[in-house]
C-alpha cells in the first residue's frame, strides 16, 4: 500500500514537471525578443580572483584556521553565484545561437553553431562545477573547481562576439 | 456507464487504437514514417495489439487464461518498443548538438539502468496472488514499464529545459504524449498492482483509456497540423554586453589561466 502511495505521488509530481516544462517552453518561445536583456555581464577579474588557487593558498597561509574556513565558505558562496550567472548567460546564448542557425550567410551560421556548442559545454560544466563547489564547502582542503568554467566562459565570449559582429557589422565590437 | 463493456468503455478502447492506425497510415503516406520510425512502429503495434486483444475479450470461447497469456506477452513487447522509441527521441533531441550527443547517450544509458533497477525493486515488493499470477504479474510488469517510461521522459524534459534545447515540435508532441500516458498509467497500475482487487477498478480502466484517447488526439495535432514556425529573428547581442565582454576577453588573453 505504501508503495502504491509513493508511486502515485511520484507520478503526479512527474506529470507536474512535464506540464511545467511544456508551459515554460511555450512562454520561452514567445519571450524570445527580450533575450538580450537577460544577459548579466560578469566581472571576470573578480571571478578569476575567487577561482584562483594561489589566492586560496595565500589566505590559508595568512589567516588562522577558523577565520580561513569562514572566508573560504564566503568565497565559495560567491563563486557559486558567479558560476550560476555564467551558466544562465550560457543558456541565453544557446537560444540566441539557435535563432541565428538558419541564417543564409554561411559564416554567421557557422559562428552560431560554434556559439551554441560552446554555450552548451559551459552550461554542462557549470552544473558539474556547482556540485563540486557545494561539495567543497564540506572539504576545506579541496581545490577550487571553477577554472574550467572560467576558461569556457572566455571561449564563449569570443564566440558571442564573433556572432555579434557578423550579425551587426556596424556595432563597435573589437575582438 | 463506467462498467466494463459499456458503450463508453467500448468506445475508449476502440477509438484511440483505430485513430492510431489511421495516424500511422497518414505518416506513411506523407513519408514521415522514416523520420519517426520508432513512433510509427509503436503506433502500429498499439493498433495490432488492440486488433488481437479486443476480439479475444469479446469472444466467449476464449478463456481468460489465454487472453492473459497474450496480454502478458504484448506488454513485454510494448516495453521493448517504448524503450526503442524513447531512445530515438533522446537521439533526436541531443544528437543535433555535437557538444551534447555524448551527454544524451549517457543520460539514456545510466538513467535507464537506474530506473530499471528502481522498477525491479518496486516490482519485487508488490504482492503476487498465486491463484491469478498472470493477472498480478502483468499488472506488476505494467507498473515497472511505466516507472521507466515516465522517469525517462521526465529526465528528457528536465535536461532539455536545463540546456534550453530547441525541440522539433513533432518530437516534442510525441514525448509529451508519452509522458502524460506514462504518468497516468503509472499511477493506475501502481494502485492495481499493490492494492490487489480494487473495488472500483473499472474507473482506473476508464482513466487509462481516456488518457490514451486524449494523447492520441494530441499526437494528431502535433504530427499533422502544420506548426507555427517560430520567428527565428536574429536577436542582436546587446552592444554594452559585447563591449564589456570584449574588455574582459582582452584581460583574459593577457593572463590566460594555466588550466586549459
Amino acid at each position: 500500500m505504501t508503495i502504491a502511495i509513493i508511486l502515485v505521488i511520484a507520478a503526479t509530481l512527474s506529470l507536474a514537471v512535464i506540464f511545467g516544462v511544456a508551459v515554460s517552453r511555450s512562454l520561452q518561445i514567445s519571450a524570445e525578443g527580450s533575450l538580450a536583456s537577460q544577459i548579466h555581464p560578469l566581472d571576470i577579474e573578480a571571478f578569476r580572483n575567487l577561482a584562483d588557487p594561489a589566492e586560496d593558498a595565500y589566505l590559508r597561509r595568512r589567516l588562522p584556521a577558523f577565520e580561513y574556513r569562514k572566508v573560504r565558505r564566503m568565497r565559495l558562496r560567491a563563486l557559486a553565484v558567479y558560476v550560476q550567472t555564467a551558466g544562465r548567460n550560457a543558456a541565453v546564448l544557446v537560444r540566441m545561437g539557435q535563432n541565428a542557425l538558419p541564417s543564409s550567410d554561411a559564416g554567421t551560421a557557422e559562428a552560431a553553431r560554434q556559439l551554441v556548442n560552446q554555450a552548451l559545454l559551459l552550461r554542462r560544466n557549470a552544473a558539474l562545477v556547482l556540485l563540486r563547489i557545494y561539495g567543497a564547502r564540506f572539504r576545506p582542503n579541496s581545490d577550487l573547481p571553477a577554472a574550467s568554467v572560467l576558461y569556457r566562459y572566455s571561449q564563449l565570449s569570443g564566440a558571442a562576439m564573433l556572432l555579434g559582429r557578423l550579425q551587426n557589422p556596424a556595432a563597435p565590437v573589437r575582438i | 456507464m463506467f462498467q466494463p463493456h459499456s458503450v463508453l468503455w467500448q468506445y475508449l478502447w476502440v477509438a484511440p487504437n483505430l485513430l492510431l492506425a489511421v495516424l500511422a497510415s497518414i505518416l506513411w503516406k506523407r513519408g514521415l514514417h522514416k523520420q519517426f520510425r520508432g513512433f510509427y512502429i509503436y503506433a502500429w503495434f498499439q493498433a495490432v495489439q488492440w486488433a488481437v486483444l479486443y476480439p479475444m475479450d469479446l469472444i466467449p470461447s476464449v478463456s481468460a487464461v489465454d487472453y492473459l497469456r497474450i496480454y502478458w506477452f504484448s506488454v513485454l513487447l510494448e516495453s521493448i518498443i517504448l524503450f526503442v522509441l524513447i531512445s530515438e527521441i533522446f537521439a533526436d533531441v541531443f544528437g543535433s548538438y555535437a557538444a551534447l550527443a555524448h551527454v544524451g547517450r549517457l543520460l539514456i544509458r545510466w538513467g535507464g539502468a537506474f530506473l530499471l533497477i528502481t522498477a525491479t525493486i518496486f516490482a519485487a515488493r508488490a504482492p503476487i496472488d498465486n491463484r491469478t499470477w498472470l493477472v498480478s504479474t502483468s499488472q506488476i510488469m505494467q507498473e515497472a514499464m511505466y516507472i521507466v517510461v515516465s522517469g525517462l521522459i521526465v529526465l528528457l524534459f528536465v535536461s532539455g529545459a536545463y540546456f534550453r534545447l530547441a525541440w522539433n515540435p513533432r518530437v516534442f508532441g510525441i514525448a509529451l504524449g508519452l509522458g502524460i500516458t506514462g504518468c497516468v498509467h503509472l499511477a493506475t497500475w501502481a494502485i492495481r498492482a499493490n492494492f490487489g482487487a480494487v473495488r472500483k477498478s473499472n474507473l482506473l480502466d476508464i482513466a487509462n483509456l481516456a488518457t490514451s484517447h486524449v494523447v492520441v488526439l494530441m499526437w494528431y495535432y502535433y504530427l499533422l497540423v502544420p506548426q507555427k514556425v517560430a520567428t527565428k529573428s536574429v536577436v542582436a547581442l546587446p552592444e554594452n554586453s559585447l563591449a564589456l565582454w570584449n574588455r574582459e576577453l582582452e584581460r583574459l588573453l593577457q593572463q590566460r589561466p594555466a588550466h586549459q
